[in-house]
């Protein structure tokens, strides 16, 4: 892959990459120096990029690895407290927005990040696994786990979450 | 689907701020940092004795008198080491501070040659405690002068990296750097031979190199040992192996 190519890929995916990031790391500014060095890795790494796996495979992994990361050296750093996540860049629609941020913040990591990959883009089980390496079983627990801690927010805050 | 699959997917729509692709395209433009450039990021602190701690990114210089020759001696050694000029660093080190245990690691960990691997559980029982692996990991990990004592040489038992100060990345690179760098020069025509970085051996101009894997070698067909640098085979050779089992 040439540098040209790499580069629309990275502005393709910068979007999405940005969101998954923000999910995980509960700010902008980590969000964005989340995606760089995501970028950067790969980039660096382009010449061993094997067309077997998806591109978009290939840059979620190296992103949730940093932000994983991350969280990780925040942990050390705050000696288990996580920073409280900074309320969505726009307003929010209904109050269970806020609710929900800080939610997201008490699911544990993995699930988050699976969380943010199927939400953001889409992505199935499948790809998950391979993005996460991990297999699909593990892929559904994770992801049932997280939505369950979410639901009960959403149900806490008066809504019974199927209608 | 229900309803918290909406709400969900609503949530994490975030819209990325629209500066973000031109500083992604910016970050692309700019060329990954070298290994040499790298050496400007060190931070050393000595004492008379030596050089005393090595951190890396932000911080201030301390040393004084003395002191201060020894950090101008690290910081030279370092670049050189770093542009895969020098095998070996001459400047003292003070390891004063540190407790008795840590010593006895730190000071084995410097018998790594320039180029080999040991384990944590190698390295436990080369200081006559073999169940203390996992104290010797974390003696090397407050190693208080990173690559001077060259803590970065000792991986774990199964081949992988494990922890490093400065992050698994400069590990890496430190590791490939000292496989890619030759040990031994010699010069054809003093027929002297030097460890890669003396003074001596730099006098010999390029087209009057040669490179040596062991000074046996370089003995078998008449070299002699520089008497600045030293040069010696490790009579106990350190595996390449990182688990360390005898061979």
């Amino acid at each position: 892959m040439d540098e040209r190519a790499f580069a629309r890929l990275a502005e393709e995916y910068a979007g999405r990459l940005y969101a998954v990031a923000y999910r995980l790391l509960g700010n902008r500014a980590d969000a964005e120096d989340a995606v760089q060095r995501a970028l950067l890795k790969c980039f660096a790494a382009r010449a061993s990029y094997s067309a077997q796996w998806a591109v978009s495979t290939w840059l979620y992994r190296a992103l949730t690895n940093v932000c994983i990361d991350e969280l990780r050296r925040r942990r050390v750093r705050t000696d288990g407290v996580e920073p409280p996540a900074e309320a969505a860049t726009r307003p929010p629609a209904i109050g269970e927005r806020i609710d929900l941020t800080r939610a997201l913040a008490s699911v544990p990591r993995e699930a988050r990040a699976l969380l943010a990959l199927h939400y953001v883009d889409g992505l199935d089980y499948r790809e998950l696994a391979r993005i996460r390496g991990i297999s699909v079983n593990t892929v559904k627990s994770q992801l049932a786990r997280g939505k369950a801690i979410l639901k009960r927010v959403l149900q806490a805050g008066g809504h019974d979450g199927s209608d | 689907m229900d309803r918290t699959d909406d709400v969900l997917r609503e949530l994490f729509a975030v819209p990325a701020p629209p500066t973000l692709p031109g500083r992604v395209r910016a970050a692309l433009r700019r060329p990954a940092p070298t290994l040499e450039t790298l050496a400007d990021r060190f931070r050393f602190e000595a004492t008379e004795r030596g050089v005393s701690r090595l951190v890396y990114g932000r911080g201030r210089e301390v040393a004084a008198g003395r002191g201060r020759r020894h950090v101008e001696q690290a910081r030279v050694e370092l670049g050189e080491y770093l542009a895969g000029r020098r095998t070996f660093f001459t400047v003292p080190v003070d390891l004063g501070g540190v407790a008795a245990f840590q010593d006895q690691v730190l000071a084995e960990a410097r018998r790594i040659p320039f180029g080999a691997v040991s384990s944590y559980a190698a390295l436990a029982r080369r200081i006559g405690h073999p169940q203390a692996a996992r104290a010797v990991g974390n003696a090397l990990g407050a190693n208080p002068v990173p690559v001077l004592v060259p803590c970065h040489r000792v991986i774990r038992g199964d081949g992988t990296w494990g922890h490093y100060a400065f992050g698994a990345a400069l590990k890496t690179r430190l590791l490939a750097l000292e496989r890619a760098t030759p040990l031994l020069v010699g010069d054809t025509r003093t027929r002297i031979v030097c460890r890669h970085g003396c003074r001596n051996g730099r006098r010999a101009g390029e087209d009057r190199r040669v490179v040596f894997a062991s000074v046996a070698d370089a003995a078998g067909v008449g070299y002699r040992a520089c008497q600045v640098c030293r040069p010696a085979d490790d009579p106990e050779p350190w595996s390449s192996d990182p688990t360390g089992r005898p061979r």
